[in-house]
């Protein structure tokens, strides 16, 4: 149950990065710390031991690994790339209106 | 009324602290109670697995690709596949609305004679090994996203090694988005033949079948992967070169 407590490790300490810090950027590395620990947890849940899900020709594989979970992984990923993209984006025109990329020194957002 | 100005900082600092403490301690709660959760999961064998045993047994004879994941990407969830791809079209929209400038980049000088001619004899190489990548997706390991990655990877290394405006002329923004489109329409279009051929949409081609495990077969899988990798390829490199484009504009 190693993997358990590692994805929780990871889990917590993105949380923690997402909450604790106040540098924008560094809350987005926490997001993707996130995102990282829930895949390695689906990836290593779904390993039951068999081979790399992946047909090879004239030979005969009893136990394949699950693709569903890689696949839904996949998905995620670049999800997560895009999300994670657009966040640096605004975070960047956010230090170009405010000079500022620490959101407890953001000023002039009323007006 | 009048607070001391010495005492201000350690006020802060001790509220910082407190602050820290008490978001350890509920973290620390909430990790505790995952893990006395997990305890009481089943294993991934008490799952109900019926979807993925039929993928593992007739994946291959259903789709004609060898790779599962690639089966399930572009067959069984093609559609899914779609509108991931529309995530990152409107991701790359977003970026280029936010970040909209209508100026050449001002570029650096790049880095040394050495790392320019090294990448000139390295570039063919990359280029041809996320060509690789894209169109053995339903053979080896990888696919459309992958090799497309990479692709984005030879832009980036060309605006950092020969300076931006270099990558500018090489490779426009409007050769880019041209290039992005057409993988979205390929995309498109071969869901739409999917239609007219085989009664749904994005079904799998059954005409384009070949023997298995040769590089033109498994139906639309390949065309499907090649139009992704260049969609996300240049979907990639409009996203740095929309970023890199503004930072130039600060610095000089």
């Amino acid at each position: 149950m190693f993997n358990n407590l590692i994805f929780i490790i990871l889990f917590m300490l993105g949380f923690y990065a997402l909450v604790m810090k106040t540098n924008l950027i560094k809350n987005v590395i926490g997001l993707n710390i996130m995102e990282a620990a829930v895949f390695f947890w689906v990836i290593s849940f779904s390993d039951v031991g068999g081979e790399v899900s992946i047909h090879k020709l004239g030979e005969e594989v009893t136990k394949f690994n699950d693709p569903v979970p890689q696949a839904l992984t996949l998905t995620g990923i670049v999800i997560g790339a895009s999300t994670a993209a657009l966040l640096l984006t605004l975070i960047i025109e956010l230090n170009k209106f405010s000079g500022t990329i620490d959101r407890e020194k953001i000023e002039g957002l009323n007006d | 009324m009048e607070i001391p100005t010495e005492t201000q900082p350690e006020v802060e600092s001790l509220n910082k602290l407190m602050k820290k403490t008490l978001v350890s301690v509920v973290l620390a709660g909430v990790a505790l109670a995952l893990y006395r959760s997990f305890a009481l999961m089943p294993g991934y064998q008490g799952l109900n697995l019926g979807l993925s045993n039929y993928i593992i047994e007739s994946g291959l004879k259903d789709t004609g690709s060898l790779n599962l994941i690639t089966a399930v990407l572009y067959d069984y969830r093609a559609f899914d596949s779609l509108g991931e791809s529309t995530v990152i079209f409107g991701a790359v929209s977003g970026i280029v609305l936010i970040l909209s400038r209508k100026m050449l980049p001002v570029s650096s000088k790049g880095l040394s004679f050495i790392v320019k001619r090294t990448l000139g004899i390295m570039t063919p190489f990359i280029a041809l090994f996320g060509l690789y990548i894209m169109s053995h997706g339903h053979l080896t390991p990888g696919g459309g996203f992958q090799g497309g990655v990479i692709l984005a990877a030879i832009s980036i290394i060309f605006s950092i090694v020969y300076g931006s405006a270099f990558d500018y002329r090489r490779y426009s923004p409007q050769t880019k988005t041209a290039l992005e489109t057409g993988g979205a329409l390929t995309f498109l279009g071969l869901g739409l033949a999917g239609i007219l051929m085989e009664g749904a949409f994005l079904q799998n081609l059954g005409f384009l079948t070949a023997e298995t495990g040769t590089l033109i077969s498994a139906g639309s899988i390949p065309y499907i992967n090649i139009g992704v990798g260049f969609k996300v390829g240049a979907g990639l490199a409009i996203i740095f070169y929309s970023m890199i484009q503004k930072t130039f504009e600060e610095d000089f």
